[in-house]
């Protein structure tokens, strides 16, 4: 069984089974393949090398439309031209936290640093936004229906096993967060 | 919906960073925008609070102040600013994964509202 993170003279630790430590990285992997963006050929490198995308689109699939959002509430034309100019950077912020976060699965026990925790905490928030679209979580009450889920045994079908999935990295990301907020607490 | 609560760190500086008269001539660097957080079922309030607190540097209460709004209120005005400030907060908080969006502040000093950023046909594009 996973151990919350906690907070203490180590700084941030926290502890995974394999079978946790797999998972985790399946569903990070799988958000990272979702963020990578497309290598387009003939792409004019000067604007490829500050991160400017002429060619980017409103994303139509709704989980990565929620990892990068519109910035104009009913805009979608000046959205775009934000996207233009800073949705390949977002994406590479969100990969590099991922990746960094997948990198600490490699030991059964996980000590972080400051930085670590945020790409942490950035990675798992993340993944929970996919999963939540995959689950179709609208609204509270939503939420409150998949909290519900917390029996392994219950796990018949595809649903059921994304909720306790969620659940777990609700659990986890719960726990790390207010780890980091007791590290900040104790540096004030 | 609600009024700005919270001026942010940056509220005052809005004369400098607009870089003159750039191609942005419709946006005056002094007009304000804010930085709207929208509230989602996903986010877990602590780590709201956590954003806020670790990257805006608010305290405790403030961050847990506005936390709540966004959470009671479906909406919070989080920070505002000249438009290329609110628009950097904005990239980092999605880099969060918080819901923000920008918006010109209403009512702010000098409410022209040329739209920038395009002729504005004003179609939002997703019901």
């Amino acid at each position: 069984m996973a151990k919350a993170f906690k907070y203490g003279l180590k700084g941030i630790t926290g502890f995974l089974e394999p079978a946790e430590r797999d998972l985790l990285r399946s569903l990070i992997n799988d958000v990272i393949s979702m963020l990578q963006p497309e290598d387009r050929t003939g792409q004019d490198p000067l604007a490829a090398l500050i991160g400017l995308d002429m060619d980017v689109a409103e994303p139509t699939d709704r989980a990565v439309k929620r990892l990068l959002p519109n910035v104009v509430k009913n805009d979608g034309e000046a959205s775009l031209e934000f996207r233009q100019l800073t949705e390949r950077s977002l994406r590479e912020t969100k990969i590099g936290a991922l990746r960094a976060a997948a990198l600490d699965l490699d030991k059964d026990e996980i000590v972080l640093t400051a930085d670590g925790a945020k790409h942490w905490s950035m990675a798992l928030n993340d993944v929970r936004l996919v999963l939540a679209e995959r689950l179709d979580i609208r609204d509270e009450a939503d939420a409150e229906h998949v909290h519900r889920m917390q029996d392994w045994s219950q796990a018949e079908d595809v649903e059921s096993y994304l909720a306790l999935v969620y659940n777990f990295t609700t659990w986890l990301q719960e726990s790390l967060v207010q780890a980091m907020l007791q590290s900040m607490e104790s540096r004030r | 919906m609600t009024i700005s609560v919270a001026p942010g760190p940056d509220t005052q500086e809005g004369v400098r960073t607009g870089t003159a008269e750039s191609t942005d001539s419709l946006t005056a660097p002094d007009i304000p925008w804010n930085l709207v957080i929208w509230n989602d079922p996903v986010n877990l309030m602590s780590y709201v609070s956590y954003v806020f607190q670790s990257y805006f540097g608010y305290s405790e209460t403030k961050a847990n102040k506005l936390m709540m709004e966004v959470h009671k209120k479906g909406r919070s005005i989080v920070a505002s600013g000249s438009k290329e400030q609110v628009e950097r907060h904005a990239v980092a908080m999605h880099g969060f994964g918080l819901w923000a969006t920008v918006e010109k502040a209403s009512g702010g000093p000098g409410g022209k509202s040329g739209k920038s950023g395009g002729p504005g046909q004003g179609k939002g594009k997703r019901g």
